[in-house]
């Protein structure tokens, strides 16, 4: 060990080696290769060629396929947003109400996790089956037109998502609310922060409004009931339940936990093609069908390919952007509304 | 003893877990972890000349070991003990040979994925014998990714092969295939809310909006439009086909069907989500056991039948050891102790009066040993060359919007 002590700037490089080898054995030589196959022209049985001229391929793959991207932007988003409303809630009661039950709570957050994915998924088809659990019992009240279903649309697809990716938003979120010392709460109190309710009520029910909006949009609901409801639900919540001291102090030292969870979430959401598999039809599908229909039944790996880096690089931009504009070290300067 | 037919299970073409679990791999692989498996090659086709029919040559010895990949519960298994399987035994035991048996295909296409790499570099895949579907079967032969059988090692499959699975279009002297279970593709059926129906034009009906599902194997699917159209499935031309493909967007834009899937239609037919699906035979009958009322049945028109095919990849390490498999499986005996348990139709001649003596209600099951009536009503769907392959999956993949 003698080496270490006089040469102490080697130990944090020898401690990346077995990363930064992973990464390059596992990660940037295949990537690299796929790369290289979005150059590709021709077909299994001719066989492929290089050529850089071969570039079109991205614009066509855009082109053809720019209805299965936004759909992907829109169902990811969508997702990330009905995990941040049932994630939060449910992190701030396990992190500040449960007492002893926190550990208990925490766990049974990520047991869904136990069985496999795929499972949990198919088991939504029990779930929302149109004359299921939940369907069922509203369509025999007369509340739903018998024809109604929940399955095979864009709701059982971005329901599957949220429920799916729900612990990737609870978990990070908790984390950063767990941390939060109650004492600066106290002093909030302290100095005189009361309920939110006149500037609370109108904020609260316009984000509830656009919130609710874009939900019924993405869903092909009716817009304005359901945006009106939003409003409703948002304006109740932020101006009865929310106090300004959550909104000046412990909303603002969670937002790494939010921004942390909303990413794992977006990211895997956006190339998720199992929910739409399984629970969508064919006006639903997502990039991520187009890319395993293209490599594993058309063979088509250079459009594969293409579609891959396409979405890479989209991911990458748009996190750099959030990044930007919700950076962590903004986070912590704790600027209330 | 064989168990009552209902009971068991029966499910080839597990689509939905196989092929998802599968679909992840693929997906993980066009995110950029496995482009090392596709280096560009010369065609295949330059790998040499392939040995013909040679004449019986001194006899070789079965090899130490057999490597056999298949589909899951598609061969006889034992009741208490799932890794152990009596047709294997009895061969191990008459060739004292070991058999690895590996139930890893779960997708044509996946299972392709796999081979791709090896059979493409001119190398061994590992497998001594793989099951795979007629069209792709078919693929494989185009791309001369297949040994030829010695027919001198076969006998019995000569001798035994149905004749209705001889000399597809793509392997005349049935010299790379040697069919291993066969299934037909009909209309599957909740009767309590349909009623009877018999012509394939109910895959149209409004009646059934939403309520009805379609497969995402192009050829079953597009092969009703084809029939509905009046088109032949052995020699349509692709403008028929882009036809078929039209007649089925008129009835996807009408919202009509619900969704395009591998086997899992059969459990919504189950939970009545679907009244009515393009299915196959052995999953209407297991699923007879949770709902009596469904049905399966061949349209009066016509209805597609696909067949698994045992094949040799190009460079097996034991090749006639293969043969040995295949020709054992092809005596009756062994091929009724095989049926007693898959349930699927059996390609092989004599395997009926063998499987009487032990369970006459599966010898007689229509969907098992079917009449020459009903093999005259199915067929299965042409070969095509690439450029007619690419332009049908490419058209299907815009039909089910990937």
């Amino acid at each position: 060990m003698t080496i270490f002590r006089h040469r102490p700037g080697l130990v944090p490089l020898l401690l990346l080696v077995p990363g930064i080898a992973w990464l390059a054995v596992f990660y940037v030589y295949p990537a690299f290769q796929m790369f290289l196959s979005s150059f590709w022209s021709g077909s299994l049985e001719r066989g492929f060629s290089f050529s850089l001229a071969n570039w079109t391929t991205y614009g066509a793959a855009l082109d053809r396929y720019k209805e299965q991207f936004l759909r992907s932007i829109l169902y990811a988003t969508a997702a990330t947003i009905l995990t941040f409303l049932v994630s939060y809630p449910l992190a701030w009661t396990i992190a500040f109400k449960a007492g002893r039950w926190k550990n208990v709570l925490v766990f049974l957050v990520i047991a869904p996790f136990f069985t496999s994915f795929l499972l949990r998924t198919v088991s939504w088809k029990i779930l929302l089956g149109d004359d299921g659990i939940a369907l069922g019992p509203l369509k025999q009240l007369g509340l739903l037109p018998d024809e109604f279903r929940v399955l095979a649309t864009p709701i059982a697809v971005v329901f599957g998502i949220t429920y799916n990716f729900l612990p990737f938003m609870t978990l990070p979120i908790y984390v950063s609310l767990e941390k939060i010392d109650v004492r600066l709460v106290e002093a909030a109190r302290d100095l005189y922060a009361g309920p939110w309710r006149r500037s609370g009520a109108i904020f609260g029910g316009v984000l509830g409004g656009i919130v609710a909006a874009v939900l019924a949009w993405i869903f092909e609901l009716p817009v304005v009931p359901l945006a009106a409801v939003g409003a409703l639900a948002g304006a109740m919540i932020a101006g009865l339940l929310i106090s300004e001291a959550f909104v000046r102090v412990t909303l603002p030292l969670s937002m790494p936990g939010v921004f942390a969870g909303s990413l794992l979430v977006v990211i895997p959401a956006i190339g998720d093609y199992v929910n739409a598999t399984l629970l969508g039809t064919t006006s639903t599908t997502m990039i991520g069908n187009v890319i395993q229909s293209r490599y594993l039944v058309s063979n088509d790996y250079p459009t594969a390919a293409a579609l891959s880096f396409i979405m890479m690089a989209g991911i990458l931009l748009a996190v750099a952007a959030y990044a930007r504009a919700l950076g962590t070290e903004n986070l912590t300067a704790g600027r209330g509304l | 003893m064989p168990e009552p037919l209902l009971s068991r299970p029966v499910t080839r073409r597990a689509v939905l877990v196989g092929g998802s679990l599968a679909g992840f791999a693929a997906f993980l692989a066009a995110c950029g972890t496995s482009g090392t498996s596709n280096t560009p090659s010369e065609p295949a086709a330059s790998s040499g000349p392939t040995p013909t029919a040679a004449p019986p040559t001194p006899k070789p010895t079965p090899s130490a070991e057999l490597n056999f990949a298949n589909w899951p519960l598609y061969i006889d298994t034992d009741d208490n003990d799932p890794t152990k399987h009596k047709t294997l035994e009895d061969f191990k035991a008459e060739y004292g040979t070991t058999v690895k048996y590996s139930e890893v295909i779960n997708d044509n296409d996946e299972f392709f994925g796999t081979i791709k790499a090896p059979l493409q570099a001119g190398q061994d895949t590992g497998w001594d014998l793989i099951v795979l579907t007629d069209w792709m079967a078919g693929r494989l032969v185009r791309l001369q990714w297949l040994e030829k059988f010695d027919l001198g090692n076969v006998p019995n499959y000569v001798n035994n092969l149905q004749d209705g699975f001889k000399a597809p279009d793509w392997d005349p002297t049935n010299e790379y295939h040697a069919p291993w279970q066969a299934g037909m593709t009909g209309l599957g059926y909740d009767s309590a809310v349909t009623g009877e129906l018999t012509s394939v034009n109910a895959f149209w009906d409004a009646k059934w909006k939403g309520k009805m599902t379609y497969l995402t194997e192009m050829r079953d699917t597009v092969g009703f439009a084809l029939i509905k159209l009046g088109y032949s499935r052995q020699t349509f031309t692709l403008d028929q086909f882009d036809q078929a493909i039209a007649e089925l967007r008129k009835a996807v834009d009408a919202k009509l069907v619900r969704a395009f899937t591998g086997n899992e239609y059969a459990e919504s037919l189950v939970s009545g989500d679907v009244v009515l699906a393009m299915a196959w035979s052995g999953d209407i009958i297991q699923k007879q056991a949770d709902k009596e009322t469904l049905v399966f049945r061949i349209p009066d028109e016509g209805g597609n039948l696909w067949y698994d095919n045992m094949l040799i990849p190009k460079g097996a390490a034991h090749k006639y050891t293969a043969e040995l498999m295949i020709d054992f499986v092809y005596r009756p005996v062994i091929a009724a102790q095989i049926e007693a348990w898959v349930n699927y139709i059996c390609p092989v001649k004599g395997a009926k009066e063998e499987l009487a003596k032990t369970a006459p209600d599966l010898a007689n099951s229509e969907l098992i040993f079917p009449s020459a009536a009903t093999y005259a009503k199915v067929t299965g769907f042409r070969s095509t060359t690439e450029a007619e392959e690419t332009h049908m999956n490419d058209a299907f993949a815009a039909l089910i919007g990937a």
